[in-house]
């Protein structure tokens, strides 16, 4: 993953902030309407990118904050990321309590300094320092300023006017200064207004301003934040990255000076290597099965390891050091793949791209470093290959959910491309069910499922592959969370293919799953598969997002026992919705019952009045899915 | 209680040399490489085919200290990819004022065995990675190179520390399986450990020999006890829910210092009785003189206590006025870190900190409080055979009125005055007062973790109901719900989100009391609606009453279970319905009454149904009597909340006259 990014973004979105003109720190005086729903409210703040040059650019953030509560505390605390090439130069805090009294000050030496490596990574360098305020009531006020130097101009961190749900501002203000003769390219995106451009001899400033943003509930199913947050990004046509120089006003110089500067020196591969790959695609003359030989040899050779060290987190480790140690994180390892691809004659791309379930592209018309993982783009002109590299375990040309339908950017020596990475479409996300399962006279059930998974929901039981035989089945209990169920017999049979499809085959008891009184039977016959419920909200302010669509079909076929005659059963329903359909039925042959139920949910986004409209589908389906079947005993 | 510094009498001694049985570096058979994991144990992932450890002091001459050198050696092997995770290695070393703890002769290789050859890949000195986690702790971290299913990885290294108050532990036991797990502690006569045992495997070979002359102090000769221990075929250590820490089931052998001698035969002891932790605990700066300190306190009685009368109501006054003004800083300890002094001026201090100026405050208001040095959950249980003070980790106050007693921790919020967090429920608690001598008392949750349900509705013809419902929540149960609700900007956020969630009840109105009067019980009062009948067809009216806290699913689910099952206190949950409805319902069938009870009165679970006078009634009492379950108790446990499940799916029908 790429860290840089990561942690200026968070220095940003955590703590922006500033105050030079006289403030009331009263909390009283706090208009009301920005008390509502906050745990707490950003006085004033003020945050100033000075860009220097592009050696030292001076991030200056001042602060004042009201906290309301515990669950503001939080908010309130000063967390500041470091390295090597990012120094905190100076910081000094105040407090204040409800009436405006100065109750404490505060500097670096309160602070507590900590590694700020993740457990996921072996070693980076990165580190925090972070100052939480213990208060004794609240509300209480903070007030601080800090100064951070950059020494690189080529990641300028993204503002958000209000980046908290539960924080509202009073006032806020983003000032980006460079020389009057430097080149930056900026945007705004769901900004109303224009900053205030001030142009000297010496220098050149753009400030953005708001007020009054209160806080506001975050609400399910949404889309992502950047699409609804007003946010600046800025980016200067001369960059310096820890010793590299480059110049882009476009993707396409973006990525060209990405591969032929930071990746295209690092893929030298020794003639062993190279013999080896020779050898390993030997008498294979299709391209794609080459590529299928190597990624092979790759998914078995080496594991994702993550260690960050040198520039910044974005240029990866030596080919042939991936070769020789056998592991690397994203970078290392897409870069490892492609630098034994172009051994073996296959041209690939090195794209970085947004990882994470819910979708996020690179905006076409503004460039700017982005995303926080790599993949591997095969080009063909009828059938592209995008490759996973830090899985061993993927099937070939298998993005899944964390990568697919997204625009991500391809690095080339000739330049920067956007590509989009394939759709998973509702057909294809497809879980197939077929269970058969015996009532007895007590109620108890036995039988056997099968189960098929494609498409996203392919990797729905990947944690599973390698558990060993006793965990896999500890772990259905989770997955088919019955009171009472054992398994026995369990098969997962993965099938890696242009269309992969994971298949599931199991049997299974549960006891007294059908329930008793004196003169009747109680039988919820969607055993397996429930759709949970939706919150149904009063008011709906941001869009309906449906992130990825998939279609579940159930067939169950009971076989009740004599004695058992139907008294009630849930009607048959199909309902249809702008989002998607659900059906279900219950026929009744001889000792039979087939019990069907299929759902298919389409991904899109649609104005926010239609969630109550989605909510209410949804909860019907929750309804129907608990039906129960009564029969009555002979 | 400050580590013991032994800086003088280290200058007596010389470097032991001497080698115990550790088995060759890289020196790999042909059972290694054969080795499968159905030898074991089919589910392990990985193994360790021998680990050898062996621990022994040492005198640094540069520094003129001694030190504990602790070498570690492991070769293990590598199964499959679910595996690799044991490739990945992290060191940590305490880092200390005086001297850190130093890594030294660290050493890692992997060994493949391809076509008929063995390779061995060397880790290189360059990616072992040191990363200063914080102020206490530094990380060295390594990943084996070359990994592949069927690697057998080898390492070791030795671990200098001058920590020489708990001898270096061993566990014998981890999360994966262990062929062959050795430790030989060298210690000198002159140093007495006690030893503990943890956990329940018993050792293959244990042996107790003297080595002679294994360090020359002053021209004298040394002897050693050399304890040898040796468990073959480990069982892989599997953590379950509900238990307290798993170093209290892990094996191992542990050891804190007791006394040590000079060679002129002076002795010191160092944790020998009770009566001499008692001395020193009471003398000690951050512990027994931060007790005392009464003076910081007096002078705020006065305000404190306005409107007290009795002690019982004096000790409720202080409790709250301490969990109030100092709030914790994050650590934990029986220790002052900053002095209750310095702790009540900023606002903010430990446990120690805040437990201690909660016990000096009772006692300046004349009461008789105690302080309780303790072990949290997650640290283990406590030796009670001699006295192990590394043992315990936290302090919370005994406060004894009317020849009662309450257990009081004022660190943590939402806790009822009288209740400790779970955290601290573990077993017993030593207890050190300034006039007697300290004694063990039983750690137990005073209160049960209890909820009240009373529904009071009217069922409307149209198959609406409306009514009331009440929630009384007590004990934990109050806890946990006052948290929950702190979590939401405002009580109306907290109701909002809870009709939001769910989809079938619509509250119209609510209101919470006691919300910060954490002595009273919680109460939730909402008006609710709901659709609760479906009256389409009305011979059949089909009526699931199970609807508040429905016990859906078993939390209780495994075949067998190897250790207790602890809650941490006794729990209550009843459920009280009255609903009014329409006159012409008749009741055609229901669930049967059912009251079934675990052995010896462990629980039970009853329910009764009935309708009388157009009035519907559905009582429900879950009761769990007892803190802790025996993994013997486990099937019936599972077997209990089946049928409640089970009883919970069934309906009530009506039909209308």
């Amino acid at each position: 993953m790429i860290r840089n990014l990561i942690f200026l973004l968070v220095i940003f979105l955590g703590t922006p902030g500033f105050s030079q003109v006289q403030i009331n720190y009263r909390t009283d005086n706090i208009p009301a309407e920005l008390k509502n729903r906050a745990n707490a409210v950003i006085r004033n703040m003020e945050t100033t990118v000075d860009m220097r040059s592009p050696e030292n650019v001076i991030i200056t953030v001042k602060k004042v904050m009201t906290i309301f509560n515990d669950n503001g505390n939080k908010k309130g605390a000063l967390v500041l990321f470091y390295d090597k090439n990012t120094a905190i130069k100076s910081v000094r805090g105040q407090t204040f309590n409800s009436f405006g009294m100065a109750t404490g000050k505060f500097s670096l030496s309160d602070f507590i300094d900590q590694s700020a490596v993740d457990d996921g990574t072996l070693y980076g360098d990165y580190r925090v320092k972070a100052y939480l305020f213990n208060p004794i009531s609240y509300p209480y006020t903070i007030s601080y300023e800090y100064e951070i130097r950059n020494k690189q101009n080529l990641v300028i961190p993204d503002w958000y006017t209000n980046p908290d749900a539960d924080v509202s501002v009073e006032k806020s203000s983003y000032t980006f200064i460079s020389k009057p003769e430097d080149k930056v390219r900026i945007k705004e995106y769901n900004f109303k207004g224009n900053p205030e451009i001030l142009k000297s001899e010496k220098f050149s400033s753009y400030t953005w301003k708001v007020q009054n943003i209160s806080a506001y509930k975050p609400e399910p199913y949404a889309p992502v934040e950047d699409k609804y947050l007003a946010h600046v990004k800025i980016a200067p046509e001369q960059f310096t990255y820890y010793g590299h120089k480059g110049s882009y006003t476009n993707w396409e110089e973006l990525g060209k000076w990405f591969y032929n500067d930071l990746i295209k020196t690092r893929q030298k591969l020794s003639p062993q290597t190279i013999q080896e790959v020779t050898e390993l695609v030997k008498g294979i003359s299709d391209d794609k099965e080459k590529a299928r030989k190597i990624y092979d040899y790759v998914q078995k050779k080496t594991r994702y390891i993550s260690v960050q060290i040198g520039i910044g987190g974005f240029q990866p480790f030596e080919a042939e050091e991936v070769h020789r140690s056998g592991y690397g994180d994203c970078k290392g390892l897409v870069n490892y793949t492609q630098s034994l691809l172009k051994a073996a004659g296959i041209n690939s791309y090195y794209c970085l791209v947004y990882g994470s379930r819910t979708k996020q592209s690179f905006e076409p018309d503004f460039a700017n470093i982005e995303g926080n993982h790599i993949i591997l783009c095969i080009p063909s002109k009828t059938d592209t290959t995008w490759l996973e590299c830090t899985s061993q375990e993927s099937p070939f040309g298998y993005l899944g959910g964390f990568t697919d339908d997204r625009t991500v950017l391809a690095c080339t020596e000739n330049g920067g491309i956007l590509l989009k990475t394939p759709t998973l479409t509702t057909q294809q996300n497809l879980l197939k069910r077929n269970a058969e399962l015996t009532i007895d006279q007590e109620g108890n059930v036995t039988g056997k499922i099968k189960t098929d998974f494609s498409g996203s929901q392919y990797d729905n039981y990947a944690y599973l592959t390698h558990k060993s035989y006793t965990d896999q089945l500890k772990a259905l209990k989770d997955e088919y969370d019955i009171d009472n169920i054992n398994f026995s017999d369990f098969k997962l049979v993965q099938k890696k293919d242009d269309n992969p499809k994971a298949t599931e085959t199991v049997n299974l008891s549960i006891q007294k799953f059908a329930s008793k009184t004196s003169s009747r039977v109680y039988l919820v016959p969607n055993a397996f598969n429930k759709s949970g419920t939706i919150s149904e909200l009063k008011n709906r302010t941001l869009p309906l997002y449906i992130n990825r669509g998939y279609t579940d079909e159930d067939e169950i076929i009971y076989t009740i026992p004599e004695g058992y005659t139907i008294e009630i059963k849930p009607k048959d329903q199909e309902i249809r919705s702008p989002f998607g359909i659900y059906a279900v039925s219950i026929k009744q042959n001889g000792s039979k019952l087939y019990y069907t139920r299929k759902i298919s949910i389409n991904q899109g986004t649609y104005a926010p009045e239609k969630y109550a409209e989605y909510a209410t589908f949804i909860n019907r389906i929750n309804q129907a899915d608990h039906d129960k079947i009564v029969f009555k005993l002979n | 209680m400050k580590p013991i510094i032994l800086l003088v009498f280290a200058l007596f001694f010389s470097i032991p040399i001497l080698n115990a049985q550790d088995f060759e570096y890289g020196q790999i058979s042909n059972d290694d490489v054969i080795l499968k994991n159905t030898r074991l144990d089919s589910n392990a992932n990985a193994m360790v085919i021998r680990e050898f450890g062996t621990a022994r002091m040492r005198l640094d001459d540069a520094s003129g200290r001694l030190f504990v050198d602790f070498q570690y050696h492991v070769r293990l092997k590598i199964f499959n990819k679910n595996g690799f995770e044991h490739g990945t290695i992290t060191i940590p070393l305490r880092i200390r004022k005086e001297e850190d703890d130093r890594l030294v002769d660290l050493k890692a290789t992997t060994i493949n065995y391809a076509d008929g050859n063995l390779t061995r890949t060397d880790l290189d000195r360059k990616k072992f990675y040191v990363e200063k986690l914080n102020k206490y702790t530094s990380l060295t971290k390594f990943t084996m190179p070359d990994l592949k299913d069927g690697s057998i990885i080898e390492y070791s290294y030795t671990i200098q520390s001058p920590y020489i108050f708990n001898f270096r532990r061993w566990e014998f036991q981890s999360d994966i399986p262990k062929m062959h797990s050795e430790y030989i502690a060298f210690i000198p006569a002159y140093y007495n450990y006690h030893t503990s045992l943890r956990g329940a495997l018993k050792f293959t070979t244990e042996n107790a020999e003297i080595n002679n002359g294994c360090l020359n102090i002053n021209g004298v000769m040394v002897n050693c006890s050399k304890m040898s221990y040796i468990i073959k075929n480990v069982p892989a250590f599997i953590e379950e829910d509900n238990m307290t820490a798993p170093s209290n089931f892990k094996s191992s052998i542990n050891y804190e210092l007791s006394d040590y001698m000079l060679t002129n035969g002076t002795k010191f002891n160092v944790t020998k009785s009770w009566k001499d932790v008692d001395r020193e605990l009471l003398a000690d700066h951050d512990f027994g003189q931060q007790m005392k300190k009464k003076e910081v306190f007096l002078p705020l009685l006065p305000q404190i206590l306005k409107n007290t009368t009795d002690e019982l109501s004096k000790a409720k006054a202080i409790y709250s006025y301490i969990e109030k003004n100092i709030k914790s800083n994050g650590f934990i300890g029986y220790s002052s870190e900053n002095t209750i002094k310095k702790a009540n001026e900023l606002h903010s201090g430990n446990t120690g900190d805040i437990n201690l100026a909660l016990m000096a405050a009772l006692s300046a208001a004349g009461l008789d409080a105690e302080a309780v040095i303790l072990s949290t959950r997650a640290n283990g249980a406590v030796g009670e055979l001699y006295p192990v003070l590394s043992d315990f980790n936290y302090v919370v106050v005994k406060v004894n009125i009317a020849g009662q007693s309450y257990l009081l921790d004022a660190s943590e919020p939402y806790l009822p005055f009288g209740l400790l967090p779970l955290e601290c429920i573990n077993g017993k608690g030593r207890v050190f007062s300034l006039t007697k001598p300290s004694y063990w008392h039983d750690l137990t949750a005073n209160q049960k973790r209890s909820t009240r349900t009373i529904l009071t509705g009217t069922l409307s013809p149209d198959g609406k109901m409306k009514g009331t419902l009440s929630t009384y929540s007590l004990g934990y149960a109050a806890v946990d719900k006052r948290e929950r609700i702190s979590r939401s900007t405002s009580v109306d956020d907290f109701v909002e989100k809870l009709d939001e969630q769910m989809p079938n009840i619509k509250i119209t109105s609510h209101k919470i009391e006691n919300l910060d009067s954490i002595n009273n019980m919680l109460i939730e009062t909402y008006e609710i609606e709901t659709q609760g009948f479906d009256v389409s067809n009305p011979d059949q009216i089909f009526y699931n009453p199970f609807f508040i806290n429905r016990t859906s699913t078993n939390p209780f689910n495994l075949n067998e279970r190897t250790y207790p099952v602890d809650l941490g206190s006794a729990r209550e949950d009843r459920i009280i319905m009255n609903i009014k409805m329409p006159e012409n319902f008749i009741l055609a069938d229901k669930p049967k009454d059912i009251g079934i009870a675990l052995p010896n009165a462990a629980g039970r679970y009853m329910a009764a149904i009935a309708l009388d006078n157009s009035t519907l009634s559905v009582s429900q009492t879950l009761q769990l009597n007892k803190p802790i379950y025996e993994p013997d108790e486990y099937l019936s446990l599972k077997e209990f909340y089946s049928r409640i499940i089970q009883s919970q799916k069934t309906d009530i029908l009506f039909k209308t006259k």
